[in-house]
């Protein structure tokens, strides 16, 4: 008998419906599945099976017996636990303690058992095979990554019959995430359910028993993973064919040098990184994860301090801070790795975040000339399609999705032409990444200059003109024309190729 | 292999770096405390004495209780400003109805106590049922306590029993009351510091989100942090009574910035989920030492203030630096 079975689910949050009569079953021992855009109610159901949300109407039965779980606590206590993507975790406090937070081993004192929960951590990593970290380390220090990983672990201490993974692979770096993977399928074959959600094909793929797809807050299908296209999987989530993932290469770099960056350094993590970036170019950057990929952006953005020299348009400049970076046409924008974070302000509303950077253009002796900035904040929407009911909407309210346009929205505002993009489409559906590369080979067309970073290789392969491959801060290798592989780029990531 | 050697080591002395760091906050507010006591020490003749230690406690020790509950409170991500009100009362209730019953003496204390953790509760549940900033819930209740304070004695009057007033003058091994209430203290939080509950009220004031997805119940959280923060509170008015013998319906309203003040400079975040009592215990040192240090400069006491609020400066700018460059090593 299936462990969890979900008849006619239904979630209204005031008059959006974000759940319409989902059905859903599954088995332990499987690893299943769940696909769908952003929006069609993935979030929303792993949430009400976690205990983060209640639901409206419906039944769900785990071991046949009626649930409904109004805190984590009461989920955990039936045997389920959730990896979130908006990660759970305390910045303040050590690794350990946030993997065991609230269920530490005590003294008969009441206090902590600081050794026994290390030894039950360490336990705990063997077990998994967990890439090492220090368990003393504070959270606030660790990379996205890192803490991702730590999420897991936290999920895996409370030892649950079923866990949920919600995008927990979209942090991580390829040899990480692989681990990830098998440990998936090492929980499955232990006997427990493992829901995993993940918006690339691929790994699904590798490990997925089963699949169901959701669409418009209802479940469309729930197949074999070996007996279904993904053709099919793709038809079924956006309920029309699409047309093609990524958008058609069009060589319309000139000759212009845009950004001309020579002997950036910035210890330990940069060491002396050359390259030109031309005007109208995508220009990938790859490597693993850690080998200066994300110091550099932050550096080139004024973010960071790095040494060395940056050449914009043919006229050197020197960026202490972003707003240097960000001023006027001759700029460098951004679009940070965590938009939760850094690049969006969550609470305020789209009109808010497109305008803020930019607010100086609209303001007339200190007065703020409110028509015309409306009149552009509209037409940003527009161009970009950003779904949202009026430009005053909640920016924390929209899809990630619409969040990611938003951000790009306030990144064209700025009229600054050379573009930093960092890993854009991380956490983002397949229907709204075909636009976004859209969007990245229509700017490039219009001249502007794009650095590109993804995590997720096919995306280099198949959307950058180039790939510049990173490795302990330095370039290892430049990818040009056919030599642009995924095999070619993890070799180059990998291996020496040149003395270091 | 040059680079190999060098990541074997950076992560160990990167580690040790970063726990200085994380601390820096707390030892700049030791090194403060230092220079100030030697400054004292060589103006004044007698300072390290067994004498002059119990002295100063005694005139720190309010404030020291009063920042004991602030601490937790902003540890949680909060802040009290009703302690104020709550000290006066405690104070007012104690001149008015303590008598000379040692049993009625004890049954009072023992409400005044309940009346503190009551009141506070009370607060945590505002805060969390009507979604309140905790700066103006607290900022009415320090008014409202004030006023019914002012209600029950409305000037310093009242009085309570010399051999109350006595229990704040004892010594036991050389060692004042006030002194074995810090002992007492400390012990305390070597314990709480350890318990699960600490670890989740500094979880919640790091990132009220997160706890909340960790199953934490953040209006339970608001219910113990304000009712501790109360408690203490009413326990800093049980011992003021002994310092000034009776009540005094405004009194406490001098102890609401400073057990802010105290804390800060020892380290403890405004905005939550760092720091610890032993940084609010020397900063509190540090506040009522300034007052000795202006009179024997023999300089105005309106230098007091003055100095207070330059040294409370220092140490924001001392732990905002560390901060700083925390972070730059942890990216």
């Amino acid at each position: 008998m299936d462990i969890v079975q979900v008849k006619g689910l239904t979630k209204r949050f005031g008059g959006i419906v974000a759940l319409d009569g989902a059905d859903f079953s599954a088995r332990l021992g499987e690893v299943h599945a769940l696909l769908g855009e952003n929006g069609a109610g993935k979030s929303t159901f792993i949430q009400i099976l976690s205990g983060a949300l209640t639901h409206d109407g419906g039944d769900i039965l785990v071991d046949g017996q009626d649930y409904r779980p109004v805190n984590p606590d009461e989920a955990l206590g039936r045997g389920i636990a959730a990896v979130f993507q908006e990660l759970s975790l305390v910045p303040d406090l050590s690794v350990e303690q946030n993997i065991w937070f609230r269920r530490e081993p005590r003294t008969w004192l009441r206090t902590v058992d600081v050794a026994q929960m290390r030894q039950q951590t360490l336990e705990l990593f063997e077990r998994y095979h967990f890439p090492s970290i220090a368990t003393t380390r504070e959270v606030r220090n660790l990379t996205l990554a890192e803490r991702q990983i730590v999420e897991v672990a936290k999920g895996l201490a409370k030892d649950p019959r079923i866990l949920i993974l919600d995008e927990a692979t979209s942090a991580l770096p390829a040899s990480e995430a692989t681990w990830l993977l098998s440990l998936a399928r090492q929980l499955a074959d232990e006997g427990r359910l493992v829901i995993f959600i993940s918006h690339r094909m691929g790994e699904v793929r590798a490990i997925a028993d089963r699949v169901s797809v959701f669409r418009n807050g209802s479940t469309v299908a729930t197949h074999d993973a070996a007996a279904v296209s993904d053709d099919q999987i793709v038809t079924e989530m956006i309920g029309r064919q699409l047309a093609r993932l990524y958008p058609e290469r069009v060589d319309t770099a000139t000759d212009r040098v845009a950004l001309q960056v020579r002997d950036f350094s910035s210890p330990p993590m940069l060491n002396g990184v050359n390259f030109d970036l031309r005007e109208g170019e995508v220009l990938g950057v790859g490597g693993l994860q850690g080998h200066g990929q994300r110091e550099m952006f932050q550096s080139l953005f004024g973010a960071d301090k790095a040494l060395g020299s940056i050449t914009l348009w043919g006229k050197p400049v020197r960026f202490d801070t972003p707003r240097q970076a960000l001023s006027g046409s001759e700029g460098i924008a951004l679009v940070p790795e965590d938009r939760r974070g850094q690049g969006l302000l969550l609470s305020k509303s789209v009109r808010e975040n497109l305008a803020l950077p930019v607010i100086r253009r609209f303001s007339h002796f200190g007065l703020l000339d409110q028509r015309k900035e409306t009149e552009l904040v509209r037409e940003t929407m527009k161009s970009l399609s950003i779904k949202a009911d009026t430009p005053e909407q909640i920016a924390g309210t929209l899809s990630g999705g619409n969040q990611q346009k938003v951000i790009f929205g306030k990144m064209l505002m700025t009229q600054a032409r050379v573009l930093l993009l960092y890993d854009p489409t991380r956490g983002v559906d397949v229907g709204t990444k075909g636009e976004i590369f859209q969007l990245m080979r229509q700017l490039a067309s219009e001249g502007y200059a794009i650095l590109f970073y993804s995590s997720d290789l096919p995306e280099l392969v198949n959307v950058a003109d180039r790939v510049m491959v990173l490795r302990s801060g330095r370039v290892a290798r430049m990818l040009e024309g056919d030599d642009i592989t995924e095999e070619e780029i993890l070799r180059a990531a990998v291996f020496d190729s040149e003395a270091a | 292999m040059d680079s190999s050697s060098k990541q074997l080591q950076s992560p160990q002395s990167m580690n040790m770096q970063s726990r200085l760091l994380a601390h820096a906050p707390f030892l700049v507010a030791c090194s403060m405390l230092v220079v100030i006591v030697a400054i004292y020490g060589s103006l004044q003749t007698g300072v390290f004495t067994i004498d002059e230690i119990n002295l100063n406690t005694a005139a720190a020790m309010t404030l020291m209780l009063a920042a004991t509950g602030q601490t937790i409170v902003l540890l949680r991500g909060g802040i009290d400003l009703s302690i104020g009100g709550m000290i006066s009362l405690g104070t007012v209730i104690a001149a008015t109805r303590f008598g000379e019953e040692p049993a009625n003496i004890l049954l009072w204390s023992a409400i005044i106590l309940a009346i503190g953790f009551g009141i506070g509760a009370l607060t945590g549940l505002l805060i969390s049922v009507l979604r309140l900033q905790p700066f103006l819930v607290t900022l009415a209740g320090w008014s409202i306590l004030n006023g019914i304070a002012l209600m029950i004695l409305p000037t310093d009057g009242g009085k309570v029993p010399e051999w109350w007033i006595g229990s704040g003058y004892l010594e036991f091994l050389g060692l004042g009351t006030p002194v074995w209430i810090l002992l007492a203290l400390i012990v305390f939080w070597c314990w709480f510091r350890a318990t699960r509950l600490c670890t989740i009220i500094k979880a919640t004031g790091s990132s009220e989100k997160s706890a909340f997805l960790s199953g934490v119940s953040i209006t339970r959280i608001n219910i113990i942090t304000y009712g501790l923060s109360g408690f203490f509170a009413a326990l800093a008015s049980l011992y003021l009574t002994t310092q000034i013998g009776g009540g005094s319906p405004n009194i406490g309203t001098d102890y609401i910035l400073p057990s802010v003040a105290a804390a800060i400079i020892g380290g403890v975040s405004l905005f939550g989920g760092r720091g610890h009592l032993f940084g609010t215990i020397v900063g509190a040192y540090i506040l009522t030492l300034i007052g000795n240090l202006v009179f024997v400069l023999r300089v105005s006491s309106y230098w007091q203030p003055v100095m207070s609020g330059v040294i409370l400066l220092l140490a924001v700018l001392a732990s905002s630096y560390a901060e700083q460059k925390a972070r730059k090593r942890g990216s």
